[in-house]
């Protein structure tokens, strides 16, 4: 197993996650523009499609006592992923949000963005059981495939390094107990892998960026 | 001097285990080698742990790769990028988890321990595990194996101990360890090629929990990528070229192969010329480039006069469930498993089924953040998003995996062929996997996952959940379409009309054509394959070198 459980975790995604999987299996080689990802000016949405994913984000990973996919900036990440390594998801982006759009038009007269927080649940949950009034026939993807991908999306601009333009802050690391990093701080000693010693994380020893 | 005419005295064509040991074997021998391998050469600089890069974006698979599945010949073909093989200078132990093992003595007698089974194609092992065992020391000297020595009672005799003392645990380790202890098994540690002490020129390892499926940033874990090239590039005698996909192995009209061709990044066409080849793509690879080779003198692909290349392809079967506690676990420090039980492993009937596999804590789910996110999808009833979702991230640290590694039967059927339907981007056929389960790999399958959260639940888990992987429901209707652990597709054996490869490795047909990666084991075992390939090829190099100096080869 060593060499396997997370590919076979992600090989199983193939079947729970259809699209997820699209969107792993792309990308030849290392992001090289990650740097310019921390830049939060958009590169693939307009405003209202970046107000959009924003929201759709904010479902996905609420704000508690703790920050969510808002503070963490996911839509940044996804905005920035979709320019790279996931270019050929952007077209598909598009047009789901437009279909999004329509639909809160549809059922509560005004926009995705502009919807409450029960009214946009609602809506997602129209997404997850596949019934969308405006799905274009066109689209290689149902209203649910589509919702799998901007929900691994969200999760790894939550959670993938902050140079990648989410994670702001290390808010999503902080939020699951994971401390970042390490091995190139120096690693653990043998009484932090053996529970003795505190782990000092990443975000406490390196000045923010 | 890379001109056409230049002859090498070996051509060894893929750089895992299986071909990389041979490459380090043959060239201190002082033997010129030239070595393609498919994959582009990462050092370990390109190693790090963002989990994006190399877990998500899987850095050292082939991006480009298409292959099709099929349960069996009946039904519909499936096509994708779905064999899950690394593609880079080392092979799949650029990303292994370094699970070090020895065989079993029984493993390499499976058909006479069990007798004939229907539906299946046991076979024995031409070679016994006293002949191997010795190998296998070489192997965990070379791969600065660290383990408990004599803390398996389950587990193939030793002569010698480990070369390195085993690592520390960490919480999750003795987690596991109790529960074990509370159902009547013998934790140990669990050895592994990772350097516990600076070994080898190599560092110890800092612990920083991500190595598996990522390559190592020191190269505190032992691959051929980190031991066997380094040592044979300084010999001045490896001429190594990547990015090159050989196609055919052509053949001279005395029926020796002449050497390799291959393509090459953007499609060019080059040949080597060498007076050996030693085959070593993976058993997946190996099939594919014997059945491209067809000719004249074999209609039905090189060295395939008994029709058993592909054929007989196992898997193993990996049981499993994720196990939530009250407490930080640590599984995002150390490397994949630390503590293993073997006391499952004795091949006993009266359980339903034959043969069996060792168990193991494992950081799989929870090494790293997006990996346990995103996997938590998997599970049915995992709320999909929102507070509820947001909850089940907070367990990360408290989460850790309970698995196993089962023998799977070989069984005829079972194969890989060329696709007659797909080409790749070069214009050449893809390789195409026939697979199916053994109804007893699928008893032996929900056994195993019954055991497991048994022992998480005796080790004081709040709560057990299986994990939803290829294989882990096994049912008749449910079968592993791809698998890391490939073997069984050129078996040996002293039979040429029931193995391709004799005891040395060497077709029964072709003399100048050697084959050591997994393809040739004839069962597959209860553990991990790796130590047993880098053993199986210290072998087969010893006698490769011991033919050449009589002039025998």
């Amino acid at each position: 197993m060593s060499n396997s459980l997370s590919r076979r975790n992600f090989v199983q995604l193939g079947t729970a996650f259809g699209t997820a999987l699209l969107v792993f299996a792309q990308s030849p080689r290392p992001l090289a523009a990650a740097a310019a990802a921390v830049s939060g000016n958009p590169e693939a949405f307009d405003q209202a499609q970046w107000a959009s994913v924003e929201a759709i984000t904010a479902c996905i990973v609420p704000t508690d006592h703790e920050p969510g996919a808002l503070e963490a900036n996911c839509v940044n990440f996804i905005d920035k992923v979709l320019v790279r390594e996931d270019a050929a998801l952007l077209p598909l982006y598009q047009a789901a949000i437009t279909a999004l759009d329509k639909e809160a038009q549809l059922h509560f007269g005004r926009s995705f963005a502009n919807a409450d927080e029960n009214e946009r649940n609602q809506l997602l949950e129209l997404f997850e059981a596949n019934k969308v009034s405006h799905w274009p026939d066109t689209l290689a993807i149902n209203p649910q495939q589509f919702l799998q991908t901007v929900i691994v999306h969200t999760l790894m601009g939550f959670l993938a390094s902050p140079e990648y333009g989410g994670n702001r802050q290390y808010s999503g690391w902080k939020v699951v107990g994971y401390p970042g990093p390490e091995h190139h701080m120096g690693g653990y000693s043998r009484a932090q892998v053996e529970g003795r010693a505190a782990v000092l994380p990443v975000w406490a020893v390196k000045r923010e960026s | 001097m890379k001109n056409k005419t230049r002859i090498y005295d070996v051509c060894v064509i893929g750089t895992g285990a299986g071909g990389g040991v041979m490459i380090d074997q043959l060239t201190a021998a002082g033997m010129d080698v030239v070595a393609l391998e498919r994959g582009p050469f990462l050092s370990s600089a390109a190693f790090n742990e963002d989990e994006l890069k190399t877990v998500i974006r899987r850095q050292v698979f082939a991006k480009d790769k298409i292959d099709t599945y099929r349960v069996d010949q009946d039904s519909p073909t499936e096509k994708g990028n779905i064999a899950e093989i690394a593609h880079c200078v080392g092979g799949s132990m650029s990303h292994w988890g370094a699970w070090a093992w020895r065989f079993r003595p029984d493993d390499f007698h499976v058909l006479s321990k069990e007798g004939p089974v229907a539906g299946a194609s046991l076979a024995d092992w031409p070679i016994s595990y006293d002949e191997l065992e010795p190998y296998y020391y070489r192997a965990e000297l070379d791969f600065g194996v660290a383990g408990d020595s004599g803390g398996n009672p389950f587990g193939a005799p030793r002569k010698q101990a480990y070369p390195n003392p085993p690592h520390p645990w960490r919480p999750s380790s003795r987690r596991f360890a109790q529960g074990a202890k509370k159902m009547g098994y013998t934790p140990f540690a669990l050895p592994v090629a990772i350097n516990s002490r600076v070994y080898g020129n190599r560092p110890a390892c800092m612990y920083g929990g991500a190595c598996r499926s990522n390559g190592c940033p020191i190269n505190a874990k032992a691959s051929t990528l980190s031991v066997s090239l380094p040592r044979a590039l300084a010999t001045g005698r490896l001429d190594l070229r990547t990015d090159a996909m050989v196609y055919e192995l052509p053949l001279s009209e005395n029926g020796r192969l002449l050497g390799a061709r291959y393509l090459d990044e953007n499609g060019g066409r080059h040949e080597v010329r060498a007076r050996q080849v030693v085959l070593a793509a993976g058993a997946m690879g190996t099939a594919q480039l014997l059945l491209l080779s067809a000719s004249t003198l074999f209609p039905d692909g090189l060295a395939n006069g008994s029709g058993l290349v592909g054929r007989n392809y196992s898997y193993h079967h990996y049981p499993g469930v994720a196990a939530v506690f009250e407490d930080d676990l640590r599984t995002y420090t150390g490397y994949e498993a630390h503590a293993a039980v073997d006391d499952l492993h004795p091949s006993d009937s009266s359980r339903g089924f034959i043969r069996g596999g060792v168990i193991a804590e494992s950081n799989a789910l929870s090494n790293q953040p997006i990996a346990f996110a995103v996997g938590l999808h998997q599970f049915s009833g995992h709320p999909r998003w929102g507070l509820a979702m947001k909850q089940r991230l907070r367990e990360f640290p408290r989460t850790m995996t309970f698995a196993g590694i089962c023998e799977e039967l070989s069984m005829d059927g079972n194969q890989v062929d060329l696709d007659p339907d797909t080409n790749d981007k070069f214009g050449l056929p893809v390789p195409r996997v026939t697979k199916k389960n053994h109804p007893n790999d699928a008893v032996m399958h929900r056994w195993f996952c019954d055991k497991l959260s048994e022992l998480a639940q005796a080790a004081g888990a709040s709560k057990v959940y299986p994990i939803r992987m290829p294989g882990a429901f096994v049912d008749n209707n449910e079968h592993l379409k791809s698998n890391p652990h490939n073997h069984g597709t050129c078996r040996m054996g002293n039979n040429p009309s029931a193995s391709v490869v004799d005891k040395w490795c060497r077709s029964h047909e072709v003399p100048n054509l050697w084959i050591t990666d997994g393809s040739v084991f004839p069962s597959a075992g209860g553990y991990n394959p790796t130590l047993t390939i880098l053993a199986n090829a210290y072998r087969v190099a010893d006698y490769f070198v011991r033919q050449a100096r009589s002039l025998s080869l």
